[in-house]
């Protein structure tokens, strides 16, 4: 889903408080939503592409609304997904997503580790994302420790970091103590560039999780 | 002898108040292959750098930032080292290893590599340079490094950290010479500072155009010859004309940071003065500002601690220089008479003295120039009014410009539509 300025002017391009979005844009990303409906391409082909693009109407509003969400989500899973790698060159994690965006997720992780096939679980539906060294995408209704030891076979044994004793949990969370500035904390600052999930774990003001139980768990529960 | 973990805690703390760090991406899209051409290539550059985590004052933390060793043949008066009790240091293995562990669990988008000066700076850099050798050659890491740049280091050793790193800084830490005397007299400011940030912008400059050269002979491709320009382009003002400027090594350019409020004395005009020279003359990116902090044990102990809004102000005005083409002479006009920047936003103080004598902007007639002068309107709201204009539209009323994100809350007191401005508490007083 690009918003590109293309190289030459586009006579359709908006002057508006947001540029919104092409029609093709919208037909290729708005299906991945998931309360998409079909009429909403129906929609998308009747409205005039000035209309669309312009974020003064309302059509249009309703439709950058939808595309935020779908891209917000999958920047937060490139953020904040956490991900371990085994010997065999397998790297996995798990992800919570609500809208069609694993193949976007997939594809960030295979541009960091091209050499490596990426298995992401979706607690949300159930289903495992693989994308392969080719760029292969599928998805199988399985659990991640099953694919990632599928995907280990014939693989060859490549020891990644071993002489890395403790977990990589560990290392993080003292990296991420060490760099806090008690003069600068900014707690309004601070809630607002995280997700809002969690700003609500155990620990964090007003912290009583609320939301779905399985955002606490830690990724070794799933294998 | 202190684990790894020991070592990242402890040298962690110690790198933290180096906030030369940002998710900057080196645009290497054009060059995948800049280091290596390995099929076990790991990271890449070509997009911006995403945030993997966010700290309590809400800085984004996305490079692994620790320093190599905290031992340190200088003593600044600004410095942590004052407070440190124990000095270690890692080895080049332990500190690329761990690097690389932490990538492969996404939270870090790439490595700032920093260290105190052990017993040289050339030996130091050394250390460090084997980090980025292993990364870049054994691991394949074609991600984001930041390097530091030590003062002193010599020539040859800066070459090689330009052809491995997407970005290099020199902390300039004060103004002037006399100023860094004053906190930091161990360190030479032509020298070792100014010296080596003249050498960095040259290196890159001939490394890239000679690169490009070459290129050019092999492909007879035009667009190499704007590469070309865009590396040494220069504004009007003597400002680098383009900031990502694609080029084949170091894209993401050199940048520098200041103490604030460490020198006695040492006013916001004088710290405006010296990035504005930067700008021009060695091709800085983009300056940091990071306020002090009395360091328990330091020289500068019981010195009070520089306001946050004093480092926000001065990023506001850098801001105004880089990016809304600002004059520095410009800025002068509204400093206070000590030479400091007025409290509040910037741009709004100049704006005010500005229409005092120029009068209100009217949005159907101003040059962009003009429109980027009203606080609420900013280069991609003012381009967007250009472009409607050039399309026969008039702006009959204030939502049109609302529509447009126009922050009529700023913007309303120095606008005229379609003669009328905002009616004020002076209009009804004789």
């Amino acid at each position: 889903m690009t918003n590109k300025k293309s190289d030459c002017q586009d006579p359709l391009e908006v002057i508006g408080r947001a540029k919104g979005y092409s029609r093709k844009e919208l037909i290729m990303n708005l299906p991945r939503h998931s309360k998409f409906a079909f009429n909403l391409i129906q929609q998308v082909e009747k409205i005039p592409e000035e209309f669309l693009r312009n974020s003064g109407s309302p059509m249009a509003k309703k439709f950058i609304r939808i595309m935020r969400e779908i891209s917000l989500e999958s920047y937060r899973a490139m953020q904040f997904t956490r991900t371990e790698i085994n010997n065999r060159g397998v790297l996995y994690g798990v992800v919570s997503l609500k809208h069609r965006v694993m193949d976007r997720v997939l594809h960030y992780f295979h541009g960091r580790w091209p050499q490596c096939v990426i298995c992401l679980y979706n607690e949300y539906n159930g289903q495992t994302g693989i994308i392969n060294e080719k760029g292969t995408i599928r998805e199988l209704k399985l659990p991640l420790k099953e694919v990632v030891e599928k995907m280990s076979e014939n693989r060859p044994d490549i020891t990644y970091f071993e002489d890395i004793k403790f977990s990589g949990e560990k290392l993080f969370k003292t990296l991420y103590n060490s760099q806090n500035i008690i003069e600068r904390e900014n707690p309004r600052y601070f809630k607002k560039m995280i997700p809002d999930y969690c700003y609500k774990l155990p620990g964090m003001k007003n912290g009583v999780e609320k939301r779905n139980k399985s955002r606490n768990k830690k990724l070794n529960e799933f294998l | 002898m202190p684990s790894t973990l020991e070592k990242i805690r402890i040298l962690g703390e110690n790198s933290k108040y180096d906030i030369c760090a940002s998710t900057a991406s080196s645009r290497t899209k054009k060059y995948p292959n800049l280091f290596g051409n390995s099929i076990n290539r790991v990271g890449a550059t070509a997009t911006a750098g995403i945030c993997h985590s966010y700290t309590p004052d809400g800085r984004c933390m996305s490079l692994f930032k620790a320093l190599y060793t905290n031992k340190c043949i200088y003593s600044c008066k600004y410095c942590f080292i004052h407070s440190c009790k124990q000095r270690i240091s890692f080895t080049p293995e332990e500190y690329a290893r761990t690097f690389m562990k932490l990538y492969s669990m996404n939270v870090v988008e790439g490595i700032f590599i920093t260290s105190g000066i052990c017993r040289s700076a050339d030996d130091t850099t050394e250390d460090l340079l084997d980090v980025v050798r292993l990364l870049r050659f054994k691991y394949h890491f074609q991600g984001y490094i930041h390097f530091k740049c030590l003062p002193g280091a010599s020539q040859h050793l800066l070459k090689e950290a330009i052809t491995l790193s997407d970005r290099i800084s020199v902390n300039t830490e004060a103004s002037n010479k006399e100023y860094l005397a004053e906190i930091a007299e161990q360190k030479d400011f032509e020298n070792d500072i100014i010296m080596r940030q003249r050498w960095l912008k040259q290196i890159r400059v001939k490394h890239n155009v000679e690169i490009l050269k070459i290129m050019k002979d092999m492909k007879q491709d035009n667009q190499l010859e704007f590469q070309e320009k865009m590396i040494k382009d220069k504004r009007q003002d003597g400002y680098k004309k383009f900031r990502w400027d694609g080029a084949p090594i170091l894209n993401s350019g050199q940048t520098t940071q200041f103490v604030v409020g460490a020198a006695e004395n040492e006013t916001d005009w004088d710290l405006l003065k010296r990035i504005d020279w930067q700008y021009k003359e060695v091709d800085l990116r983009r300056a940091y500002f990071s306020s002090f902090i009395p360091i328990k044990g330091s020289p500068l102990a019981n010195k009070k601690a520089e306001s946050m809004e004093r480092e926000n102000r001065l990023y506001q005005t850098d801001w105004l220089l880089r990016i809304y083409h600002y004059k520095l002479n410009e800025i002068k006009d509204i400093l206070t008479e000590e030479g400091n920047l007025p409290q509040g936003d910037p741009k709004i103080h100049f704006a005010q003295h500005n229409f005092r004598d120029h009068g209100l902007t009217d949005p159907n007639q101003a040059s962009y120039k003009e429109l980027i002068r009203v606080p609420g309107i900013g280069p991609i709201s003012a381009k967007r009014i250009i472009n409607l204009r050039a399309q026969k539209f008039e702006f009959k009323s204030r939502e049109d410009l609302k529509s447009i994100g126009v922050v009529l809350k700023r913007a309303d007191p120095y606008l005229k539509i379609n003669g009328r401005n905002q009616t004020t508490l002076l209009n009804f007083c004789n």
